[in-house]
């Protein structure tokens, strides 16, 4: 062992040779963790990953102020100490020579991807000369805002809050947004779980847990299917969930009529819980009446599930009640009205009660709703603000431009905290309501991550301004005019992160080493400093994270040193808590639910769009023959449009290819591994062919986030397909963007 | 009393996920492009729809009666005390004899160390000191354990007693420590 240790001290000590080399990052000389072990044991920092946005715990392995090892986190039981891929590729990402480790400002034409370093000052300084600029002339209300979801959004969205801009938004609706929307329009809040360990009967309508994995609900499907729980996967392509259950390739599309059948042979077998749809819940008789209609016959023509199929899920499901339950997805947007889909999945999961028992959904329990509980309002308090006194911020002169959150119009169905992040593209492009001249994007990649690549990078083009703050060059960095590099999360302090379930859980980011790249910032500083520069530092009313954590803590009656010695607390001693756990007649009001009831009729949607207080069935076209539904998904070893450039995971996965059911594939003459030309009709993407009997014959899928554009992320450039280069700009009803209606030709190349 | 370590992988709890594969690097900072372990995917099988996939998670399979061991001609690779097939790469001079020799693939040439690599159940740095191995430690899907066969408490001989478990290629009498439970899988 010595000898191999000293051959590495040798290697790495070379001088600045390996750093080039050493594609890696892990093992070059900024951290050798063989001549770092001679001089100090390892220690370990708790804190909170951040290689997808699930947010596990983590135990952070640092020797000699090097990440050597990341590890999950011991001492939680809903991960049981594990992690995925990606959180084990943490320092890989740490140390990549290719992370941007200066700000810069764009000196060629955009896309020209000509860039200057420069001093944060001088970064500062253009910004927040344009933004005035653009206030003066435009108004503050055309500069928007966008974050894929995290801890520092409260600062980033502070800028937009204190110069007058109504215009944040989050990545949220390229995702589970219409999930939210259906949450909100069903139990008055989105804070809504599952307890997959618990359940006895899975239906999962392309939620893909083991592909788009977050962790402890890997471990609690796992647990279920471990003991016996039936998991049925209904999905076009035949995942690796489908390949832990019984694959059902339902037609694209369709999902909502399978549900709606669901219902219809439940009601006519008499197999729901009356019941509990009496004591909890308002609007059935109109379910009763939307459902009528929808027969397993129907649906076996709408979805191409056989009839006699539908009658035994339906059976099974009932029959496991009330620890049964049907998934309300994660990536949901597929179709316009994809927000009825989970409303749907939700109202037929109350058919079973399966409402705050185990193996059921759950309110999630934080402090606030422990509190209504005389027996649980002992276990913990609510956090508080982190800003001291802040001055009252300007009224936006307008309204936002996709309308959200606006009563008794169609925006009401879009979450104000999301928004409907489509309608930026649109509104730089038409004008409409009222143009964007100036965007603001954090750790979020609307060139990959929102559909109609080209179409986005031709708005892009037409900005004043656009700011980046990234950890890598990502493909909206690309075009920007200023991009500002973070650090990551091994190197920084983030707000408290409340990760409750069926117990308060509040979880801790903090730095497990000094910074890497010396001129590189956490986000909070960035903002707080850019803040300042503006002219706007009297909202940013901190010193630093250590004193914002502290004030956020206080009130829960917790300590920051508390916080980092396990990086997360639960209250000691709580057992999960289900309202109706012990007795199935207790109170069990969702927050916020309207009349504290659970609104299978949705008053709150009906106002917004008129008939749609109910789900209801909408006919979306099926692909002619010739012609493929294009459908995307996660995989494993890779997060959204985030790690295909960490030098480990861009190894075990550099590129993806279009999947193709072998006879669609002999009908072309394209063979597996063939290259080919993928074709929307407007825009078309070349790639590679994996022809498989794990998919749909009208269906073709590929993995998302890959065929990167920016020449700068220079492992997973070019390499592989592009979907949202294909998928059309389309604004759904609840504001989602829609990625399951595109069809597409394939040809060989 | 010796240990007799043993890893038992449940095939139909691994979802492929990598974890396993990225832990060991990590741990035994294993060079770029090089693996002392991955999990790929077994199929597709079958004809739409009815398709079975299923994971194999791939390393040293620590053989009882090493072939790796018998042909070295510098004895750097060895059993250690617990019956762990390990290399001294003090002793190795990369000859590749053990390479050849071994029927599953499992050995390479570490890049940085020019001596033959492969798993070898974290043992210096891990299970020496009571922890379970990398792969195993953060196991996602659940389908790794390891342990002491010797100790009729552990995990490995629980699941050994209540599963069929089959080795990889017995026909090469290599008798070894890895176990492979298909049940639900196959
Ligand atoms: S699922 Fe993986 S990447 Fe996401 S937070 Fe958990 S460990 Fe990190
Ligand atoms: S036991 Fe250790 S060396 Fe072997 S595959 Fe697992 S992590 Fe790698
Ligand atoms: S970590 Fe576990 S579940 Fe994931 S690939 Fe490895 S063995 Fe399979």
């Amino acid at each position: 062992m010595k000898r191999r240790q000293f051959l590495k001290g040798v290697l790495y000590g070379t001088g600045g040779t390996m750093v080039a080399l050493g594609g890696f990052g892990t093992f070059t000389k900024l951290a050798p963790q063989a001549v770092a072990a001679a001089k100090e044991e390892a220690k370990t920092v708790f804190s909170t990953c951040e290689m997808c946005t699930s947010r596990c715990t983590v135990a952070v392995k640092v020797k000699n102020d090097k990440v050597v090892k990341v590890e999950g986190n011991p001492h939680d039981g809903a991960t049981a100490g594990t992690i995925c891929a990606r959180g084990n590729a943490g320092p890989s990402l740490l140390y990549d020579p290719q992370r941007i480790k200066k700000p810069m400002i764009r000196t060629g034409d955009r896309g020209s991807g000509k860039f200057k370093e420069v001093s944060w000052d001088e970064a500062y300084a253009h910004i927040a000369d344009k933004v005035k600029t653009i206030q003066k002339d435009y108004g503050a209300e055309t500069i928007a805002f966008a974050s894929r979801v995290n801890p520092q959004d409260q600062f980033f969205r502070l800028i937009a809050r204190a110069i007058g801009s109504p215009n944040t938004f989050s990545h949220e609706a390229t995702c589970p947004m219409s999930r939210t929307t259906a949450l909100e329009g069903t139990f008055g809040n989105p804070y809504i779980g599952a307890d997959y360990g618990n359940a006895k009967y899975i239906i999962t309508m392309g939620r893909n847990f083991f592909e788009g994995i977050h962790v402890p609900m890997v471990k609690g499907v796992m647990k279920a299917v471990a003991n016996g729980a039936k998991l049925v996967v209904l999905d076009p392509r035949f995942s690796v969930t489908a390949a832990k259950g019984e694959w059902i390739p339902i037609k694209g599309a369709t999902d909502l009529a399978f549900v709606m059948a669901l219902a219809n042979v439940m009601i006519k077998e008499n197999l729901y819980d009356k019941e509990f749809l009496d004591q909890y819940t308002e609007g059935f008789d109109q379910w009763v009446e939307a459902v009528k209609d929808t027969t397993p016959e129907w649906a076996e023509k709408e979805t191409g599930i056989p009839k006699d199929k539908i009658v035994e899920i339906a059976r099974g499901f009932a029959a496991a009640r009330p620890n049964a339950l049907i998934e309300y997805g994660w990536r949901t947007p597929w179709t316009p009205n994809d927000y009825q889909l989970r409303r749907a999945i939700m109202i037929v999961n109350m058919m079973i009660g399966n409402w705050e028992v185990p193996g059921g959904y759950y309110q999630k329990k934080g402090a606030g709703v422990l509190a209504a509980f005389p027996d649980q309002s002992g276990y913990a308090k609510p956090t508080g603000g982190g800003f001291g006194p802040q001055p009252a911020a300007p009224k936006p002169a307008k309204g936002r431009i996709d309308g959200a959150g606006v009563k008794g119009t169609p925006g009401q169905l879009i979450p104000p905290v999301d928004g409907a992040v489509g309608q930026i593209t649109e509104s730089i492009l038409t004008g409409k309501p009222y143009p964007v001249k100036g965007w603001f994007v954090h750790r979020f990649n609307p060139v990959i991550s929102m559909p109609e690549s080209d179409r986005l990078i031709e708005a892009l083009k037409k900005l004043d301004l656009l700011v980046v703050c990234d950890v890598y060059m990502t493909d909206a960095a690309y075009f920007a005019d200023v991009v500002l590099p973070e650090c990551t999360y091994l190197e920084r302090y983030e707000p408290i992160i409340d990760q409750s379930g069926l117990v308060p859980k509040l979880q801790l980011r903090q730095p497990a080493v000094p910074l890497v790249y010396a001129d590189t910032k956490p986000g909070w500083q960035i903002y707080k400093e850019l803040g300042e520069k503006i002219g706007i530092g009297d909202f940013f009313s901190f010193k630093d994270m250590e004193e914002f954590l502290t004030r956020q803590l206080q009130p829960a009656g917790l300590t920051l040193d508390q916080l980092k010695e396990k990086g997360f607390w639960s209250p000691a001693g709580m057992k999960p808590f289900f309202m109706r756990g012990n007795d199935p007649k207790a109170p069990a009001p969702p927050t916020n639910a309207p009349n504290g009831k659970i609104a299978i009729f949705s008053h709150e949607i009906e106002e917004a769009v008129k008939g749609e207080g109910i789900p209801k069935y909408k006919q979306y076209p099926q692909p002619e023959e010739g012609k493929f539904r294009f459908v995307q998904g996660k995989v494993a070893v890779h997060t959204n449009a985030g790690t295909h450039n960490v030098p480990v995971l861009n190894e075990l996965m550099p590129q993806n290819s279009l999947w193709i059911n072998t006879q669609s594939a002999a009908k072309l003459g394209v063979k597996d591994g063939d290259d080919i030309i993928i074709s929307s009709g407007q825009y078309e993407h070349k790639g590679k062919a994996k022809v498989t009997e794990g998919i749909r014959p009208d269906t073709v899928f590929a993995y998302h986030g890959f065929g990167r554009i920016s020449p700068e992320l220079k492992r997973a450039y070019n390499k592989g397909i592009n979907d949202n280069k294909l998928i059309k700009n389309e604004i759904g009803e609840s504001g989602n963007v829609v990625t399951s209606t595109t069809f597409v030709t394939v040809r060989k190349a | 009393m010796a240990k007799q370590y043993v890893m038992v992988i449940q095939a139909s709890k691994c979802i492929g996920c990598q974890a396993c594969t990225v832990a060991c690097k990590f741990q035994n900072e294993v060079p770029e492009g090089q693996y002392r372990t991955k999990s790929p995917a077994v199929g597709p099988t079958g004809t739409y729809p009815n398709v079975k996939l299923y994971f194999e998670k791939e390393a040293c399979q620590m053989c009882k009666n090493a072939p790796c061991v018998a042909v070295c001609p510098t004895k750097a690779s060895y059993h250690n005390e617990d019956g762990v097939v390990l290399v001294d790469s003090n002793k190795c001079v990369g000859c590749k004899y053990c390479m050849t020799a071994c029927p599953y693939d499992a050995r390479f040439i570490n890049e940085e160390t020019g001596a033959a690599d492969k798993c070898s159940f974290c043992y210096e740095h891990r299970v020496s000191q009571g922890e379970k191995p990398a792969c195993v430690s953060t196991c996602v899907g659940g389908a790794l354990s390891f342990g002491d066969l010797n100790d009729p408490n552990s995990d490995v001989k629980k699941l050994l007693d209540k599963y069929k478990a089959e080795v990889r290629k017995p026909e090469f009498g290599t008798h070894p420590n890895v176990y492979y439970i298909y049940e639900g899988v196959k």
